[in-house]
């Protein structure tokens, strides 16, 4: 992140929001969509994650990476929205989960797994990427979530494993996912 | 393939997922915002820093106080955190490590309590979600500045963070309180 950019955003340029904008629209909504799982809601706490990175901007010290600060915000915004959905609806238990879709195996490639992911329970979800793909640890996550660390452990353990048995059903090679992913 | 591989394999793969875009650009809407009630949306996030979050604490600590006024005595919802007595002899720098860590020890308190009573509260709502959320991200945003190099950081953002943490720890009392029916004994972490 160029500091004249940061500077002119401090100033409260709105073409160095827009700057800042495009360049972390993409990380940030890829992070909501992965906590919550729905597109729109995604875009929502893109747009508010963003308004309050704006608004604390000069708060911002520089000692840190600022694609970290950001992320915090970002993460905070989809987790308290994911809160709030959990309370609306209660039945997102991973036991209870269905699966009536066709085997996946057949299209094992990054769409397959967006789809087997969307087919998890948001909090399962939301775990398993944090610790995976964000790298957070399961005290951080017991932290984020307001459970504790064996929730974490627990949730990440199950998901993984029910993410396994989406993708292969008959316990089909994985590698194929990277090759395509990639 | 052993277990372990088709993880890391699996791993490898959510890493590797591409980013995704949303149908609509969030940024005309936000360009507007901010271009058209700049002032406003400051003056309304200063609202909730100024008043929201004093306001849910405020009640928060009437509840508190209302609770084991009348069913139990209870150790103080808030602690202060009182530097460590130094001696004449002791230096600067022991003086500084020393208080760093009676703060982290007290920030350590007061998560593991937090969390440990976070099952047992009930939801926050309302003001009290916003208030909560509000310290979450600011203590988040200490927790971006810790992660600074060790040179770079100071007592003064440990001290922040435990400042947060015991207005957290005030919120989520009165709902532990309230889902425990007021005559829960307070673990630890509030009553250093």
């Amino acid at each position: 992140m160029p500091q004249s950019l940061l500077a002119r955003a401090c100033a409260g340029e709105l073409g160095a929001f827009e700057q800042i904008y495009r360049r972390f629209e993409r990380p940030v909504y890829t992070l909501a969509l992965r906590i919550l799982g729905e597109p729109e809601a995604a875009r929502d706490a893109l747009h508010d994650a963003m308004l309050k990175v704006f608004q604390r901007i000069n708060t911002f010290r520089g000692e840190s990476p600022f694609w970290g600060w950001l992320r915090q915000i970002a993460l905070n915004e989809a987790l308290m929205r994911l809160r709030q959905h959990d309370r609306a609806e209660t039945s997102d238990e991973l036991d209870a989960f269905v699966d009536e879709a066709p085997g996946p195996s057949v299209h094992a490639d990054a769409t397959t797994l967006e789809r087997a992911l969307a087919r998890l329970p948001a909090q399962t979800r939301s775990v398993l990427w944090l610790y995976h793909v964000e790298g957070y640890s399961h005290p951080e996550i017991a932290a984020l979530v307001g459970k504790t660390v064996s929730f974490s452990k627990s949730q990440v353990a199950r998901g993984t494993q029910r993410l396994r048995e989406i993708i292969e059903p008959t316990a089909g090679p994985v590698s194929c996912l990277i090759a395509i992913a990639n | 393939m052993s277990d372990r591989n088709r993880e890391l394999n699996l791993v490898d793969a959510l890493r590797a997922l591409p980013l995704q875009a949303p149908e609509r650009s969030a940024w005309p809407e936000l360009a507007a915002k901010l271009r058209d009630t700049k002032i406003g949306e400051v003056q309304k996030h200063e609202r909730v820093r100024r008043f929201v979050v004093p306001a849910a604490l405020a009640a928060a600590l009437a509840g508190v106080f209302i609770l084991t006024y009348r069913v139990t005595p209870a150790p103080p919802a808030t602690a202060t955190i009182a530097p460590p007595a130094a001696s004449s002899s002791m230096n600067s720098v022991n003086v500084d490590s020393a208080r760093l860590a009676v703060l982290q020890q007290r920030s350590q308190d007061l998560e593991r309590w937090l969390r440990a009573t976070g099952e047992a509260a009930m939801p926050l709502q309302g003001q009290d979600l916003v208030a909560a959320t509000e310290i979450e991200n600011l203590i988040g945003l200490v927790d971006v500045e810790l992660a600074a190099p060790q040179e770079m950081r100071d007592a003064g953002l440990w001290q922040r963070r435990v400042a947060l943490l015991e207005d957290l720890s005030v919120l989520r009392y009165s709902n532990y309180q309230l889902a425990a029916g007021g005559g829960h004994v307070l673990a630890a972490g509030l009553t250093n």
